[in-house]
């Protein structure tokens, strides 16, 4: 009798769903993965989570939840650590315990290989762990896992097409589960698509560039997710293509609250282009993301009619030192 | 933090260090910190905010504050303060690693205090974390035979002008002293009574230690006559942090670990593992409740809280989970004690008839 396996469409998915699907049909295990987003996930998600749970994580239990009577196995993965000096915030190291206590399932229901160093040897371990726990060999786990990340690792490395520098260009920035999302931040893009504005997200710079910029905040930072936030705000900050900027949040997100507080301080305020912090919760109301976001273009636009008119130093920089009064207009 | 900042400052003047001490926490302090803080975070990082601009306003020009890498925002704390309060002041400020605590603040003291030899210091800090541990001591007992006392508040009282006493002592032989003076003078205030129903006291470190973030709900507890078990104490962590951690032989995570299966099965960061394991160990000990206490929004917590769920479902223990935040104001707090303190006694009088 062959396992049918489920894999939740949120949180990591929207970062390692390819590599975990062609994993397991490496080791031809049959998956599904649950629908998109929409408000009777996000509703279910609501009722079933602790209150003061992040947005992220009671969508990722809506979705889990209709998976259930669906599949076999849950795939949930528990993932600590990834690189060295890196952690992941407490909400991804008890994933698997959150699911469990909160649907009462015994542990042979879920696989959850843990990854806690990055560590190869680890990796292996736990790609071994999640084929025995699909009823398969740790051998054809191995081999499933070498042949799904060499094809994975490629398509990621891929040179990424840069777009036209001479159309205005925002850059939005957040954890890739929220903009990934069509349900959550489908309007933001749509926005800007509908006044010919081109949206960029850090899926269009190379990782390694990310890595680079977020290096500079090196001790200071140690979560992945939260580095990679400030890697893609201080590459936006100062490319010239860039117009502005909008920082996509959730509520009860911990690691935001912090870490954004963080970016404007050390790069948004002192980079001189206009951006906007976007709180996402579970009012599911669009009209209030689009004004905003309509308002906060309306604001760029201005600003660059103003610096046209202004002497070639912009108002993207600081004003001349022997000019220390304020700027008229 | 609770009753660290008394001995810290007699080890600081000790060591010639002019120690500037922040004002008593109170609603202005909050509110400064609130103002100064991003909205999302939690309430440690609004108080601790709020102390800092105190003492600045004091004319203090340096800073110490705790960090550490981790899950929890607490590791971050350091940076993000740093940076804001940095913002057009010349200030000095410092973080001492929690994962190398006595490293950190041998350096720090040997650069404060330039003429205090290597020995001075280490016998402070051994003299400070051994004060931290009297205190530890008495805030136990004074829970043990507040609850037993015809007038709880007297004994609140002398736990109050005994840890004085203690931060003020020079050697180790009078805090030990002092120590078993304070809890015999307790003693003597015992009634001879059934013993009260236990509640255990479980949750995020700083608002379960710092009594103005959580309320002085451990004394409105004993008032109410019940015996409060906390697990975390500032010393206990001290002397672990400092010397077991040095050592190497620091690994209470495995016990609690232990303890949390199959509700917990991973190190969350903060104190998540740790309320549930000691939850785990008080249902099978005979405990009456558990108060389940955090800042709004604590990301341990919050899986904890999930785990602490089915486990007091499953031993049939009730559960009062608290989150404070800057709004909190007594009286809901207080509501929702007295409620759960009238369910616990209610539950001990008809089990026992």
């Amino acid at each position: 009798m062959p396992i049918t396996v489920g894999i939740p469409r949120a949180l990591l998915y929207h970062d390692f769903g390819e590599l975990w699907h062609s994993f397991f049909s490496h080791l031809a295990v049959p998956v599904i993965v649950s629908e998109e987003t929409n408000k009777r996930l996000l509703d279910r998600g609501t009722t079933l989570a602790v209150d003061e749970s992040c947005l992220p994580l009671k969508l990722y239990l809506g979705h889990a939840e209709s998976l259930l009577g669906r599949c076999d196995r849950l795939f949930v993965p528990r993932i600590v650590q990834h690189h060295q000096g890196f952690h992941f915030c407490a909400k991804f190291a008890g994933l698997p315990d959150i699911v469990r206590n909160t649907f009462h399932l015994p542990e042979s229901k879920l696989i959850s290989p843990v990854i806690q160093t990055g560590a190869r040897s680890e990796i292996l371990k736990a790609a071994a762990a999640a084929a025995r726990s699909a009823g398969k060999t740790p051998w054809s786990g191995w081999r499933s896992y070498r042949s799904a990340y060499t094809a994975w690792a490629q398509a990621r490395d891929r040179e990424v097409p840069s777009g036209n520098a001479f159309t205005p260009r925002i850059a939005v920035i957040g954890h890739s589960y929220l903009l990934k999302d069509r349900f959550l931040c489908g309007d933001i893009f749509a926005v800007l698509k509908a006044n010919s504005v081109t949206p960029v997200t850090d899926d269009e710079v190379p990782r390694r560039r990310l890595y680079q910029e977020a290096g500079h905040f090196a001790p200071d930072i140690y979560w992945q997710m939260a580095a990679k936030l400030a890697g893609s705000a201080r590459y936006f900050a100062h490319h010239p293509a860039i117009a502005g900027l909008i920082l996509v949040s959730s509520f009860g997100c911990g690691l935001d609250s912090l870490s954004l507080e963080y970016i404007e301080q050390q790069i948004l305020g002192s980079c001189g282009k206009p951006y906007i912090v976007l709180n996402l919760d579970e009012h599911t109301g669009r009209t209030g993301i689009i004004t905003r976001v309509e308002a906060f273009w309306d604001l760029v636009k201005w600003r660059r009619k103003l610096e046209s008119n202004l002497p070639a130093y912009g108002l993207s920089q600081r004003p001349h030192p022997l000019y220390d009064g304020e700027l008229e207009y | 933090m609770g009753y660290l900042s008394a001995p810290i400052r007699y080890m600081m003047e000790n060591l010639n260090i002019e120690v500037i001490e922040p004002p008593p926490i109170t609603r202005k302090t909050l509110e400064l910190g609130t103002q100064h803080s991003p909205e999302g975070v939690c309430l440690p990082y609004k108080i601790t905010m709020g102390n800092f601009l105190e003492s600045l306003e004091a004319g203090a020009d340096t800073l110490v504050t705790l960090c550490g890498a981790g899950k929890c925002r607490f590791g971050f704390y350091g940076a993000v303060q740093k940076t804001v309060l940095g913002k057009n002041r010349d200030i000095q400020f410092f973080t001492l690693d929690t994962e190398h605590l006595l490293r950190d603040l041998q350096r720090l003291l040997g650069k404060f205090a330039p003429k205090a030899g290597q020995l001075a210091i280490g016998r402070n800090i051994a003299l400070t974390v051994h004060k931290l541990r009297a205190l530890d001591a008495i805030n136990e007992a004074k829970s043990f035979y507040g609850a037993r006392a015809a007038v709880p508040q007297k004994t609140l009282d002398i736990c109050e002008y005994g840890a004085g006493e203690i931060a003020n002592c020079e050697t180790f032989g009078e805090v030990i002293d002092t120590r078993d003076t304070v809890i015999d003078v307790m003693r003597s205030y015992e009634q001879p009574a059934a013993a009260p129903p236990k509640v255990a006291f479980v949750g995020e470190f700083y608002v379960l230690l710092e009594p103005y973030a959580n309320r002085w709900l451990e004394n409105e507890l004993i008032k109410q006559g019940l015996e409060v078990k906390k697990f975390v104490y500032t010393g206990n962590w001290a002397y672990a942090k400092v010397l077991l951690q040095t050592l190497g032989i620091y690994n209470e995570e495995k016990e609690y670990l232990r303890e949390a299966r199959p509700y917990l099965n991973y190190h969350v960061g903060g104190d998540g593992l740790k309320s549930v394991g000691t939850t785990a160990w008080c249902a099978s000990r005979g405990f009456a409740g558990v108060i389940h206490l955090f800042p709004f929004g604590c990301m341990p917590e919050v899986v904890a809280q999930y785990a602490l769920k089915n486990l007091c479902e499953d031993y049939k223990l009730p559960l009062l989970t608290l989150s404070v935040d800057e709004h909190a104001s007594d009286t809901g707090l207080f509501t929702r004690l007295e409620a759960f303190a009238d369910c616990l006694k209610r539950k001990q009088s008809l089990t026992s008839e």
